[in-house]
């Protein structure tokens, strides 16, 4: 019991960051009901005897259970105001907080993400997230656009269509459910199957880049889960090439629409169990074409490029905070999916996968980064420095080779990788 | 409203929302106070764009300056601080000046200024590129005839354009698009009414040069 307490004291010390002044001082009566979804909130499962530091912190006694007058006033107000705070808890009992803003640059931009499993305290996953670059090279070399210009002007107003089942807020985003399929299922020789359907909260945003338009996706499932994703639907270009270029659009073989990537770049700035101690880990599992592989693991203690490998991932790790079994909580990064586009040498953030650099506040995109006194692409990012408080930038490819469907409208499609929790919990908390 | 308590951000002569163009809250919503994590709202735009042209306003009222817009300052050092980093551009020198509004104090905390830095295209910028386009002896023409005949009407001014600007970076070009990086080069998107795109591919507006650039390949 003291281990998991003291334990479950540097999640939270690390969770409340600059907010934890404010949580010991009273919050506006009229703030009870957002009080409730305060992301330092901690659940039933840690009802034991709490330091005197802590117990003002421990209002809600249950995921989306409404807060009592009394630890209303002393609980936290939440991080954001009610129209850009996201405050879900899907069927399982699975409960993600978070607050969305969109900004000028990066457009749909999530902030102070936090993940409360079922029956469990509440953890820190994300400072941030938001895209950091789309990156469009044509097969036949030029045009190469770098399609992030003020994603946030571009912003599509949605209509309620456009958000089924979810709610629009100010116009640009929408914050919904989605069924994922089974969350498990288990047969039993004399009785009925044991199953679950799984949920995500979704949150996304579109935007009309010239011809594309872009979805912007994450997906917050209830097993802990993201999935960040991007769809490009809209218009093709109608850039036309030769032969070699391209794939013939429309009658005959005459004219060759020109074949092109979207590398889409993702920032994350992952503050596990809060900022301090993250650690990005690599693995690697040896022995191809051998009976036996070995795992191996890189810790990268210093800013890193990383390419994709079979098997490979990644995780960022917080070395301290631990799950009830002891292991330290962490979540996986699984990049499979890239077309691993290589472009030439002055397209050096092209050539790597992930990149894990420290943070520092100007460093926003991944090519033509808006900050003077700072670096112009993450490449550059990439300077030996020892990384303190990791931010992990993933790069997706896509090699779109247009097809005879993609004519008016193009059919979405989609880009994305897989976080995925590791040990946050000490078993499934279905 | 009456206690501005934890985690509320008061800011100065501010707390009350007034409806405005642009900023997070849409006009018409009710007044709140702000949470440090909120987005800017139109007032503390407006003040962080007049306290960030404080420092420039000859050069502003000259043309020479101009400023492309305010986001909110999102580092997490300093995260208990309501703060806004307003861009300005300086077109003559070639150079961006980003500075950093603490919006309690009302005061420039931080300047940092570059050359060869290129923020993403304002509103007010990609006016300004189409205005250069349709000035264009050759383009010009060009962009009128597509507009009449997707809009069956005559093209009256550039507002009349859908538009999207990206920044354009030299990726091995040769002739006048090779300063692009240090000019502040635009590619923009012209959509014309019947919801289709111009090919801009080849275009590059310089803003800096106050001309066209034609890209060959
Ligand atoms: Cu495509």
């Amino acid at each position: 019991m003291f281990l998991r307490l003291a334990l479950s004291c540097v999640m939270l010390a690390g969770g409340l960051g600059s907010a934890q002044a404010a949580s010991a001082q009273a919050a506006p009566a009229t703030h009870g009901a957002q009080v409730a979804s305060a992301p330092q909130a901690m659940t039933g499962a840690q009802a034991a005897p709490a330091p005197q530091a802590m117990t003002a912190t421990r209002a809600v006694t249950g995921a989306g259970a409404p807060a009592s007058a009394a630890h209303a006033v002393r609980a936290p107000a939440p991080p954001c105001s009610a129209p850009y705070r996201i405050d879900k808890t899907l069927p399982n009992g699975a409960r993600w907080q978070l607050c969305w803003e969109m900004r000028n640059i990066e457009g749909l931009t999530l902030t102070k993400v936090v993940y409360t499993p079922k029956g469990n305290r509440a953890v820190t996953v994300l400072r941030s997230t938001a895209l950091a670059q789309i990156h469009v090279p044509y097969d036949s070399g030029r045009p190469r656009y770098h399609d992030i210009g003020a994603l946030g002007y571009t912003a599509i107003a949605l209509q309620s269509a456009d958000c089924p089942g979810g709610e629009r807020r100010e116009q640009f985003v929408c914050v919904t459910t989605r069924a994922r399929g089974h969350a498990y299922l288990k047969s039993d020789y004399d009785g009925p199957n044991t199953s679950a359907q799984g949920h995500d909260l979704v949150v996304f945003s579109a935007f009309q880049v010239g011809w594309y338009t872009y979805l912007v996706e994450w997906a917050f499932s209830d097993d802990g889960s993201i999935t960040p994703r991007v769809g490009a639907t809209g218009s093709l270009s109608g850039f036309t090439t030769t032969p070699e270029h391209g794939w013939p659009i429309g009658v005959g073989a005459r004219t060759f629409e020109t074949s092109h990537n979207h590398n889409i770049f993702w920032r994350l700035d992952f503050d596990v169990a809060g900022k301090a101690d993250d650690l990005v880990e690599q693995y690697d599992f040896s022995g191809s074409g051998t009976a036996k592989r070995k795992l191996e693991r890189t810790a990268f203690a210093r800013e890193t490029k990383a390419v994709n490998g079979p098997m490979r991932w990644w995780r960022v790790v917080d070395q301290k905070v631990r799950n009830a079994d002891g292991h330290r909580v962490s979540w996986e990064i699984n990049n499979a999916d890239s077309s691993e586009y290589r472009g030439p040498a002055n397209e050096a953030f092209t050539r790597a996968d992930v990149y894990v650099s420290t943070y520092r506040s100007c460093e926003r995109l991944a090519t033509i980064n808006p900050s003077p006194g700072c670096a112009k692409s993450v490449d550059r990012y990439i300077n030996g420095e020892r990384v303190k408080d990791p931010v992990v930038w993933v790069n997706v490819g896509y090699h779109h080779v247009p097809r005879d469907e993609d004519g008016d409208l193009m059919p979405t499609h989609w880009q994305g990788f897989r976080v995925t929790a590791r040990d946050v919990t000490a078993k499934n908390p279905r | 409203m009456a206690v501005a308590g934890a985690g509320m951000v008061t800011v100065a002569g501010a707390v009350l929302f007034i409806p405005g163009e642009q900023g997070s809250q849409a006009a018409g919503s009710a007044p709140r106070a702000v949470v440090q994590g909120d987005p800017l709202t139109a007032q503390e735009i407006a003040r962080a764009s007049t306290i960030a042209s404080a420092g420039s306003r000859e050069h502003m009222a000259a043309g020479q300056v101009k400023l492309l817009y305010v986001e909110r300052d999102d580092d997490k050092e300093a995260d208990e601080r309501r703060r806004a980093d307003a861009y300005l551009y300086d077109y003559s020198a070639d150079r961006l000046i980003v500075r950093t509004v603490d919006l309690d104090r009302g005061t420039v905390v931080e300047e940092s200024v570059a050359r060869g830095v290129q923020p993403p295209p304002s509103k007010a910028e990609e006016a300004t590129a189409a205005e250069l386009l349709l000035a264009h002896p050759q383009y010009g023409g060009g962009v009128r005839e597509s507009y009449a005949r997707a809009g069956g009407r005559q093209l009256r001014s550039a507002a009349d354009l859908g538009l999207r600007g990206l920044i354009f970076t030299p990726a091995g070009e040769r002739g006048p698009a090779r300063h692009c990086g240090i000019h502040r080069c635009l590619r923009l998107f012209v959509r014309l009414p019947d919801k289709t795109w111009l090919d801009t591919s080849r275009i590059v507006v310089d803003l800096s040069a106050k001309k066209i650039h034609t890209l060959e390949w």
